[in-house]
This record gives structure tokens, sequence and C-alpha cells, in this order.
């Protein structure tokens, strides 16, 4: 079942690439321009992280470094470990609320730390996948019309965080193969 | 919000360094760092580029349309102010889309202009202007789950870190990330019905 799904997974790819092909090929609403357009922009999106990420990364591997994510890994272990969860996500659990360029410099220490093939990256990877960075799209929402009070949106939003960073490790357990 | 992460971040291991000796290691990660980053973003650049190119074709030949159509038939049970009065549905819709094909840079805006019908449509109904309608947080809260066909940055990451399958991890996300979308309707609906509209 789960090699099924992986297959079909593989596809998707090629699969968007492929319809992009037919739309280019006989679309006359789109040309080349619209691709050379919106490539330009996403070309330009992943050159203005760079200066956020440049801190973040080196932030990351100052706490590497320093030794103090191994002491409060170790320290926490027991409780993860009950849970189900490896204790190597504890910064890319932290900053994923806040901030999309710190999680993802979190994720890619994470990787570099304990190789891509790892049950963490694995974990860490889903759950990059599926949650973003709560406080963030909150704030942006309602601030743009001057909400204030926003009731019960971040209990909700921490909650199904909660479920996913639980539910990422248990898929992560079913489909990973190391 | 940055600022204060990295402050943060800087200041727990300068602490932490210079009472456990990695001092010289403390260093070394700086330069290391700043280096990482560069290499990260280089490797980010070409699938981002060629991502935005290809969703902006299928934007333009209607692929955003098509995907609100699909999940309009479940709009009603979650956005229930909004299917009665109308304002806004049209937005929540494409904004979803948006999300599901990964086109951050088409969803934001498209949230943005959903939350603003939805909001004058809330004070229209005599709701307070400074707090969120219930079909506001639905809109928001969904949004944090992520719900995300194809997670391309994630994948170029791994594939640049050498992993050997970089599509294992799609599967999982996919099922992750819907249970996650329809775990925050649910909620929110709950949660809203439990409240009320006042407020």
């Amino acid at each position: 079942m789960t090699v099924l799904i992986e297959k079909v997974a593989a596809l998707s790819v090629p699969l968007v690439i492929g319809i992009t092909a037919l739309v280019l090929l006989f679309c006359r609403k789109v040309s080349f321009d619209t691709f050379r357009s919106g490539a330009k922009e996403g070309l330009a999106c992943a050159v203005s992280l760079l200066p956020s990420l440049i801190a973040i990364i080196v932030g990351v591997k100052m706490l590497t470094a320093s030794g103090v994510l191994d002491y409060i890994s170790k320290m926490i272990e027991p409780l993860t470990s009950l849970l189900g969860i490896p204790s190597e996500l504890l910064t890319l659990l932290i900053t994923r609320p806040f901030s999309g360029s710190a999680s993802m410099a979190a994720y890619s220490e994470l990787m570099s730390t304990y190789g891509a093939d790892s049950l963490a990256s694995f974990c860490a990877a889903v759950i990059m996948g599926s949650s973003d960075t709560i406080v963030y799209i909150i704030g942006i929402y309602f601030s743009s019309v001057g909400v204030k009070r926003s009731r019960y949106a971040f209990p909700a939003a921490f909650t199904v965080m909660l479920f996913c960073i639980f539910f990422a490790c248990f898929l992560s357990r079913i489909f990973w193969r190391g | 919000m940055l600022g204060k992460v990295f402050g943060i971040m800087c200041l727990i291991s300068i602490l932490f360094a210079s009472l456990s000796g990695n001092m010289a290691e403390l260093g070394g990660a700086v330069f290391d760092g700043a280096e990482t980053a560069v290499t990260l973003t280089i490797s980010l650049c070409g699938i981002m580029s060629l991502w935005c190119g290809v969703m902006k074709v299928l934007q333009g030949a209607g692929a955003i349309g098509f995907f609100s159509r699909l999940i309009s038939p479940v709009f009603r049970l979650f956005f229930p102010d909004a299917e009665k009065s109308g304002e806004g549905k049209e937005e929540i819709c494409a904004c979803i889309g948006a999300n599901l094909l990964g086109i951050g840079n088409a969803a934001t805006p498209l949230a943005l202009s959903a939350i603003k019908k939805l909001h004058s449509d809330h004070v229209r109904k005599g709701g307070a202007a400074d707090c969120a309608s219930r079909d506001m947080i639905t809109l928001a809260v969904l949004n944090t789950a992520s719900a995300n066909l194809l997670p391309t940055t994630i994948l170029a990451l791994r594939r640049s870190a050498g992993s050997s399958s970089p599509f294992s991890v799609v599967a999982p996300i996919w099922i992750c990330s819907l249970s996650c979308a329809f775990l925050a309707l649910i909620l929110t609906r709950a949660l809203g019905m439990k409240k009320g509209k006042k407020g």
C-alpha cells in the first residue's frame, strides 16, 4: 500500500510538468512569457529569503555548536521518546510556528547533521510539509483589517499543530525505510 | 519577529558555550552558517523559479478556478456565513486552490482580500470591528494547516542533502496535511458553534 502511494507521489511532478507543457502548446491564453514572468518572481523570492536565512542559519549553527541543543535534547529525551517524537526535532518544533525561514534553516541543519535519510529528517520533512507559520499567518490576516481580538484562532491553530506533530511522527514510522 | 528569534538564539549559544567551553566551535559556526545559507539559497533558486513559472502558466490556464470549483461543495459546511451572504466565497475557494497548488505568492493576496470581504460583511451585520468573525478564524486556521499537493521546496532540500529517495515523504505529507486541514475545519466549526456569532 505505502509503495503504491509512493509511486503515485513520484508521478505527480512529471504529471504537473506534462500538463504545463500541454497548456503551453495548446492554450492561447498563456505564452512562454507567462512562464518567464513566473520564474522571475520565483527567483526573486528565493533570493529575497537569503538575508534572513543568513542570520537564522548562523543562529541555528551557533546553537548546535554551543552544545545547548544536545543538552536539552538529552534532558527531554525520556518525554519525547514516550510520545514517539525524535528529540532531534527540538529546534524545528520551536521555530516552526514563528518563522518560515528559521524552521527551514532548522530543517536543513537537521538533515546535514543526522543525514537526509534518517527518521528525524523524515519526520521533519512531513512536519514542514503539513504545517505553517501560525503566528505570522494569523497576524498578517487579522492585522490587515484591524482585528485585535482573534478569539479562538490561536488555540485552534496550536491544537492542529500539536496533532500535526504527533501524526507526522506516527506516519513517518510507517513510511520511513532507513 | 526574526530579530527576536535571532537575538535569543545568539545569546543562548554564547552563554552556553562560555559555560561548556565550546567557544572555539562557536566562532567557526558563524562562518559556516553564513556559507551554508548561500549554498542553500543557490540550491533552492532553480526549483523555486521553475515551479513559480509552471504555476504561473497553470494559473493563466485557469487551474485555481478549477480547484476552487472542486472545493465548493464542501465550502458551505465550514463557511456558513460566507455561504449565506456570498461575500468572499470566490476568494476563499481560490485561496484554498492556490494553497493546494503551493502557489504561496498567489494565495496570500487572495486570502487577504477574502478576509477583507468577510470583515466588512461582519461589521455590516453589527459585529465588532476589532473582533474576528468565525469564518475569518476558519480561513486563517485552515491556512496554517497548509494542505499542499507538492511540497517542492522540501523535496529540493531533501535531494540536495543527498537523500536516496527524496519523494518518499510526499505520501505521508498528503495524508498528514489533509488530516490537519480537516481537523482545522472541524475544530473551528465546533468552537464557532459553541461561542456563537457574537463578540
